[in-house]
């Protein structure tokens, strides 16, 4: 029996927004609102993350794709876990913390890819046999994030470098991974936020 | 949690293919929503355990994809497992910490009998890292006369 994603997980769905970044370096106030979100993980409050509406959502999801999620902890509850061994939330970079930003304020994973390399719609579908991500065979079935011509990522991995944004003045894709359960209000939040923190609006 | 069996070399001779996919579908549909209420109540055992850690069997990773019934059906078998597991040592957990507090309770009733013995807040399931212990009154005269105390030490030099 095919199996169509849509019927299968209704409301999976990868939702997308362009940006441009015009300065890659960290910003102060992305910095301060990290300092903040970093105050609300204690050891307890990162457990009891995983009961939170959204996050719980995809736990469940990765666990129905086959993913353990205590094994491969789904993104925010990864980003609570380095916030607590690192002892806050480090900034590297406008992206990356853009990003991290979103995720930490509405638990909805948003990747980032430069909108040069990437054909919209952003969509997400199986592997086809034979298809490569990332220089590496997917076995087919697996699920990916795919553009109109290509398989872009495994779902939930990081892109590629090929697609990955290389700087300042970049045009960028961002792509929120909304699974089952989560509302469009909590990915479009998500998109928002990112785009908001790289664009410096 | 009702099982779902479906003998499709049997239903195959007897049902029309539309029916078999109809069937397989609710199939999966109940399985996928099992698995999601399944992976809820461990997350609630897991939060319910903390600080202590549950040690819970790792599932074989097998995604991301779709998986197929029979994946589906072992999947939602593990977190079963898992599950129960989890609520045994959570019985047991308790257990304990009853056990510990029928001691301290002896041990306040008769401070002399328990002089060796020592509970620790943990044990008892209380915050904080303080010890209960049975010591002397006024030191080595109270331990000439027989005179025991119970004492909770704070366990902490920094706490005030």
């Amino acid at each position: 029996m095919a199996i169509e994603l849509d019927q299968e997980f209704p409301g999976l769905r990868a939702e997308w927004r362009r940006c441009i970044c015009s300065d890659n370096r960290c910003d102060a106030g992305v910095g301060e609102r990290l300092d903040t979100l970093a105050s609300r993980f204690s050891g307890r409050q990162a457990i009891e993350l995983r009961q939170q509406q959204i996050p719980a959502a995809y736990r469940s999801f990765y666990r129905q794709i086959g993913i353990d999620p205590d094994l491969e902890p789904t993104h925010v509850e990864q980003a609570a876990l380095s916030r607590l061994l690192a002892g806050g939330n480090r900034q590297s970079d406008r992206i990356s913390d853009a990003l991290l930003l979103a995720l930490l304020e509405t638990s909805v994973p948003v990747f980032a890819f430069e909108a040069a390399a990437v054909a919209p719609p952003v969509e997400i579908r199986q592997a086809l046999a034979g298809e490569l991500a990332g220089g590496a065979d997917l076995p087919p079935g697996t699920l990916i994030l795919a553009d109109r011509e290509r398989a872009l990522c495994q779902l939930f991995e990081q892109p590629d470098v090929a697609m990955a944004v290389t700087g300042t003045g970049a045009e960028i894709l961002l792509v929120a991974v909304a699974v089952p359960g989560v509302s469009a209000i909590a990915s479009d939040e998500a998109l928002t936020i990112a785009a908001e923190a790289i664009s410096g609006s | 949690m009702a099982a779902l069996l479906i003998d499709y070399a049997a239903a195959g001779d007897l049902l029309d293919e539309p029916t078999l996919e109809l069937s397989e579908r609710a199939a999966r549909r109940s399985l996928l929503d099992q698995i999601g209420q399944l992976d809820r109540l461990l997350s609630a055992a897991v939060c319910e355990a903390f600080p202590d850690r549950l040690e819970l069997p790792e599932l074989m990773p097998r995604g991301p994809r779709v998986q197929s019934l029979g994946e589906l059906e072992l999947l939602r078998d593990g977190l079963v497992g898992s599950l129960c597991e989890a609520r045994s040592a959570l019985a047991a957990r308790e257990q304990e910490r009853a056990l510990a507090h029928e001691l301290l309770t002896e041990m306040l009733r008769d401070p002399a009998k328990h002089r060796r013995l020592r509970i620790t807040q943990r044990e008892l399931g209380v915050g904080g890292c303080g010890v209960w212990s049975v010591a002397p009154r006024l030191g080595p005269m109270g331990r000439l006369m027989g005179w025991w105390r119970v004492k909770l030490s704070s366990g902490c030099p920094l706490a005030t």
